[in-house]
């Protein structure tokens, strides 16, 4: 249960349908600045107003899949999310120039699934098993 | 020794006297709970007053009552639980709302390139050396091109006790721990990372490793 106020005041900003999907997902009824979507179509809210939201509180993603999990953020947010960048990656320079062009695509951490990490050996393998190479047998006339 | 055996030796009256006035005037202060202090001569009424009475000024008995009566001790803490009930809570919702990171937060490995996709490590197996865990194993060998570089970084993340040590003996910043600490996994070996996987992290990863070590360069 929440401040009465507050979610009021949230459900009328966002609307009945959004309110719907926040208290499915986050669980709490909350309103702010959409700061940016990602390439995964997750939703990046801001309110810095501490009236509304308790500071601690006032960064927080709207994850775009049904089965969310927290390695679904990409990087860049990741690093917004937990407060170690002040800008969001669009407007921060210097996240803009540290990205390069072989840049990898972000991948969940997909852990009991088929797509899970194995590990394998990278080097070249040093030993081999022993290979038995009968010698040609010499024809007998040749023997005698 | 005996006080019995010197029943002849008795003191005189008054000073037996004095001594008893004397003992009741202390049992008089304790009974009454007030503070042992100096004997002083009070001089305004109100002084004695405030050595008789030591509830002067606090609640009347009537009061106490009342209180304990209808408990509005009870009602009163449950009126705090009820108006917390109505302000918005403090708790994290984690998976859409994350508490503060500091740059310098030491999660996952991962091995970072030049911005021309030329992979930094260069095999000189410093944090190899100074890993405390030995969860660092490297080969090297040389490249076609004559440089030197690995061909098995290998990371037992189990061992790992995220010290940072690789990081800081790492010449070209090319190990880094990042601030991801979301790599939980189901299974041990999925946590044996090599190479390949640790290079893959560097890729996903380079903006905000870049920004990070940006952020703190005038520290290093």
């Amino acid at each position: 249960m929440v401040s009465l106020l507050r979610t009021l005041r949230s459900i009328r900003r966002v609307g009945l349908k959004e309110w719907y999907r926040q208290m499915w997902y986050i669980g709490d009824a909350k309103s702010g600045r959409l700061v940016g979507t990602d390439s995964f179509g997750n939703r990046y809210y801001e309110n810095l107003n501490a009236e509304e939201e308790v500071p601690g509180r006032h960064r927080w993603v709207d994850l775009a899949q049904h089965d969310y999990n927290a390695t679904q953020v990409p990087p860049e947010w990741h690093s917004w999310l937990h407060n170690i960048r002040l800008l969001a990656p669009p407007e921060d320079p210097k996240m803009l120039e540290a990205r390069p062009k072989w840049i990898g695509t972000h991948i969940e951490n997909l852990t009991g699934t088929r797509g899970a990490y194995r590990p394998y050996n990278t080097a070249a393998p040093k030993m081999w098993a022993w290979e038995p190479k009968v010698a040609p047998r010499q024809s007998s006339s040749q023997t005698q | 020794m005996f006080p019995a055996l010197r029943l002849g030796v008795r003191a005189p009256v008054a000073v037996r006297r004095a001594v008893a006035a004397q003992r009741l005037a202390v049992m008089q202060r304790r009974t009454l709970a007030s503070p042992a202090q100096e004997e002083h001569k009070p001089t305004k009424q109100s002084d004695v007053a405030m050595n008789i009475d030591p509830y002067k000024g606090g609640p009347s008995a009537i009061d106490k009552a009342v209180h304990m009566f209808f408990f509005t001790e009870i009602v009163r803490g449950m009126w705090i639980v009820l108006e917390n009930f109505f302000r918005p809570p403090y708790t994290i919702m984690y998976p859409f709302e994350k508490g503060p990171l500091s740059p310098r937060f030491r999660g996952e490995h991962a091995l970072r390139r030049y911005p021309n996709g030329e992979e930094r490590c260069i095999a000189c197996k410093l944090c190899e050396a100074i890993c405390p865990a030995q969860a660092i194993t490297i080969e090297s060998e040389a490249r076609a091109d004559g440089s030197r570089r690995t061909t098995k970084y290998d990371i037992d993340m189990t061992k790992c006790i995220y010290c940072g040590f690789c990081q800081e003996a790492c010449p070209v910043d090319a190990i880094v721990e990042s601030q991801n600490q979301e790599f939980s996994t189901e299974t041990r070996e999925e946590l044996l990372y090599n190479k390949e996987k640790l290079l893959a992290n560097g890729d996903r990863m380079e903006p905000e490793l870049a920004a990070n070590l940006y952020s703190d360069h005038v520290y290093r």
